[in-house]
């Protein structure tokens, strides 16, 4: 596996030390789209610094995209984005005011909860023997493909993990209480083995809950099987799924690096080697309450560009590049289409 | 009883500062008083029926509480995020009915308060953050000036362009910069970054939409750039820029402030260098970086320059540091210090994801997430002096005795400014010292505060100790108003600064405009 062992990150400060550099507002998609410094990481924790709370700051806090841009640019290292999840988690939980009526949660709340704490989940597939074993978390999207998510398993070589923790990603996405007992036994679960998930924030919080473990996203995961590698090539845009390569800043900003200098491509970072996201959707959007009604990433992504094609490593970033643009997007499982190639590298992962 | 003289607002009051200030009682500075809100409500009342989005209360108005020197403290009573022009005039128009004063804040990188609203209105400007065109073929580029300098390069670097020159902090603003002067490491080549400006919208203090250049109400551009925000609010600016280029940077080590100062000079007078500026570890360490755009500058500069500079390489010089400490082991703290120094700062100005071919891309990124990281800090107190090239070494020795006497670490940053004589007006009462001829140098001192508490006070009279220096030599200072305004009078004399505050009366009858930053 390409992945160094990651260590556990410098422990992480809280928004009192933000120092209103601004940074973070540079590489912010709500700053890109609405020019409010209110809605930004640093306008939350200069906020926060003069007494705001959860609800004060509701709107910035579910416009959010947790992309996680803010984190690796920080100086004060403060866990913007565990600060907006906190703000989350205290908004879902926060009590109605006095004489109000109870507060209107999507019906995706309970659902949620009741599913975390009643379903049985079941064990890692048999062929998962080792511990050693690096497993895949595909995640709802890819699952929603079944087609797609053959041919995935196909060039990775990896077992499905039945557990993918699907619940607790969109737990962490809308900020719901997450049952100890079904973290325990999720976490648990994974212990020991390597593993390649397909959702950013998922990895980004299992690097907390498994520090030393060897974890990877999909993107980077199916970029270093050869068969997709080498069919790579440089007049092609490559668009990095921002959440997983911003959960390990350090290690992938020099894996991405490499990428580049080997294949020639171009790529969806800043000047200070940040991924812009292709789509920077909110809370309501994720919750499916608004529409992806916004390009402005995207386009900007593509400002004085003129890549022959465009591949993401997200499967929502096609969309999002195939509103807006003629150029052919491919998602990167789609460029190791060569069976030779995939028996070839077969073994070359573990 | 004492007596306490009652000072206008918008008028310089009694210094302060002054050496002959509050006998026997140390010098102190403090926040101006806040303004008391008189005609707040039918203001807001006015701006609102305008369509003019005005926030009010705590949060809003506490994300606006300090600037990047965290040493003054004020809340405005309200915020508005600027959007374009006509909003800005319209605010404009409605302060100078009510007389409610406006704050105006860009990137908030000031150190003294001047950004800082102590009471009225803040006018936050980096909501107007669109880059307006470029023009490739002529190199320029229109933006809105509440931009930040790095989102402006992000936008020319997709046409592989760039802004001439800009501070080394990517989150300082555009319209902020042009209204103090702007300083980069090639600038002894290129002159401040206030000098790219070729033409400037500006919202007058009473309200007009203003364009102007040296050839357009020139009088007005004259006093806008360098201006200290006093004559007009900057929405756009066209620019200067020019093709993007990589750059190979070499670092020569001292262990002499002066002997380095020299050959700074002797660059800087010889157009020997793309790049160059001067950056310590205290006195101990002190680093001349050279830098080129080309292979042409950088073969010519092998050729004919390298072989006079007197500094050390980087082996050379920690075997030279090896020697000087083993002889003085009672030192070995200092260079403890100078070891743990090296071994956070230089790998930063080495991240692979910028070096390629041994040259370094995006060098504002590299040098101000250095700068944030490793000398940034919730408080920052730079206090600068700026001398024609004559007096500089002289005031960099005094000011470095200084920051000895109050500081265990601190940092000297010093570069070069090429002058333009066809701006002499832009420079009048600006951090351009008069009497400079060809260049000016300026040196800031910056402590580092560690983590460690120090009193305002103790700040204070550090600040006053290296401006006493600039009085005592005729020199300017880039930071001279807010908290230090006192200096004003002392620095530039009465006549000067009179017939600037005739000028500001006159387009500012209300005094409405960034009160308390220079008047």
């Amino acid at each position: 596996m390409p992945a160094t062992l990651a260590k556990a990150p410098a422990a992480p400060r809280d928004f009192a030390a933000c120092s209103g550099c601004s940074l973070c507002l540079l590489v912010c998609p709500m700053w890109r789209r609405h020019h409010d410094p209110r809605l930004t990481p640093e306008g939350m924790a200069k906020a926060l610094q003069c007494g705001a709370t959860a609800a004060d700051l509701a709107d910035p806090v579910e416009t959010c995209s947790l992309c996680g841009a803010c984190d690796p640019v920080c100086p004060e290292r403060i866990d913007l984005s565990g600060m907006v999840m906190e703000l989350r988690h205290q908004l879902a939980g926060a009590l109605p005011p006095p004489g109000l009526p109870p507060m209107e949660r999507p019906a995706l709340f309970a659902e949620l909860q009741a599913r975390m704490q009643h379903e049985e989940r079941p064990a890692g597939p048999s062929q998962v023997s080792l511990r050693s074993d690096t497993v895949f978390l595909p995640g709802p999207a890819l699952r929603a493909d079944p087609a797609f998510l053959e041919r995935t398993v196909a060039l990775l070589n990896l077992p499905v993990f039945a557990d993918d923790g699907d619940d607790i990603a969109l737990a962490l996405e809308l900020g719901a209480d997450i049952p100890q007992t079904r973290l325990q036994s999720f976490v648990d679960s994974l212990r020991g083995h390597s593993i390649v998930a397909a959702d950013g924030l998922l990895l980004r919080q299992l690097r907390r809950w498994l520090p030393g473990s060897k974890r990877m996203g999909l993107g980077a995961a199916l970029c270093s099987r050869a068969a997709v590698r080498s069919n790579l090539a440089a007049t092609d845009l490559y668009v990095i799924e921002p959440r997983a390569c911003h959960a390990d800043y350090e290690r992938m900003v020099i894996y991405y690096n490499n990428l580049q200098i080997e294949i020639g491509c171009s790529l969806s970072l800043d000047l200070q080697r940040i991924a812009i996201p292709a789509s920077a959707p909110g809370l309501r959007h994720r919750l499916g309450l608004a529409a992806a009604d916004d390009d402005t990433q995207a386009r900007w992504i593509l400002r004085g560009r003129t890549p022959e094609r465009i591949v993401v490593e997200d499967l929502a970033d096609i969309a999002a590049f195939r509103r807006i643009t003629d150029i052919p997007v491919v998602h990167l499982a789609e460029l190791g289409g060569d069976p030779t190639m995939i028996r070839k590298t077969a073994r070359a992962f573990n | 009883m004492l007596k306490i003289p009652l000072v206008e607002p918008g008028t310089v009051g009694p210094c302060p500062v002054a050496s002959d200030a509050l006998q026997g009682i140390k010098r102190q500075q403090t926040n101006p008083a806040r303004w008391n809100g008189a005609g707040w409500p039918a203001f807001v009342a006015t701006l609102r029926a305008g369509g003019v989005e005005l926030a009010e209360g705590s949060v809003a108005c506490g994300v606006y509480a300090t600037d990047a020197g965290g040493t003054a403290y004020g809340l405005p009573h309200g915020v508005v995020i600027a959007r374009n022009a006509g909003q800005v005039s319209f605010l404009l128009k409605t302060a100078q009915t009510h007389r409610v004063p406006v704050t105006v804040r860009g990137g908030g990188l000031t150190t003294e308060g001047e950004s800082v609203a102590f009471g009225g209105v803040l006018l936050d400007m980096i909501g107007m953050s669109r880059v307006v065109s470029i023009d490739a073929a002529g190199l320029t580029v229109r933006t809105e000036a509440g931009i930040f300098w790095h989102s402006l390069a992000e936008e020319l670097r997709r046409e592989n362009l760039d802004y001439l020159s800009a501070p080394l902090n990517m989150t300082s603003s555009v319209g902020g910069t042009l209204g103090v002067g702007g300083i980069d490491v090639n600038s002894a080549r290129l002159g401040c970054s206030a000098d790219q400006a070729i033409s400037l919208q500006v919202v007058t203090p009473s309200g007009e939409i203003v364009e102007c250049s040296d050839s357009e109400n020139g009088e007005l551009f004259q006093r806008v750039i360098l201006g200290y925000g006093q004559f007009g609010i900057i929405t756009e600016a066209t620019l200067r820029i020019r093709p993007y280029t990589p750059l190979r940077m070499y670092y020569y080590y001292y262990s002499s402030l002066r002997v380095a100062i020299e050959d700074l000079q002797i660059l800087d007078r010889n157009d020997a260098s793309d790049y160059s500026g001067i950056l310590t570890i205290m006195d101990c360490a002190v680093n001349l970086l050279v830098a080129f755009d080309s292979d042409e500058r950088e073969a010519a500069f092998h050729a004919h320059w390298k072989s006079r500079l007197r500094g050390y390489g980087e082996t050379g010089f920690a075997l030279c540091m090896a020697g000087h400490y083993a002889l003085r082991p009672w030192k070995f703290r200092e260079a403890l210090y100078l070891l743990q120094r090296k071994r956070e700062v230089f790998p930063e100005f080495r991240r692979a994801e910028y070096m390629r071919d041994k040259k370094m891309y995006d060098r504002t990124v590299v040098f101000s997430r250095a700068v944030w990281k490793h000398w940034g800090s919730k408080q920052m107190v730079i206090p600068d002096l700026a001398t024609p090239a004559d007096k500089f070494i002289e005031a960099v020795e005094r000011g470095n005795a200084v920051c000895r006497k109050y500081f265990t670490h601190y940092t000297l940053y010093c570069v070069g400014i090429k002058l333009r004589p066809e701006h002499l007006p832009h420079y009048e009462m600006s951090c351009i010292p008069p009497g400079a001829e060809g260049w000016a140098y300026g040196c800031e001192f910056e402590p580092m505060i560690e983590g460690g508490i120090y009193s305002r006070d103790h700040f204070q009279s550090f600040k006053n100790a290296i401006y006493d220096i600039g009085v005592d030599m005729g020199a300017s200072y880039y930071r001279f108003g807010g908290m230090m305004k006192g200096y004003i009078r002392r620095v530039f004399g009465d006549a000067l600064v009179d017939r600037h505050l005739a000028m500001k009366r006159k387009a500012d009858p209300a005094m409405i405009l960034n009160r308390d930053v220079i008047f």
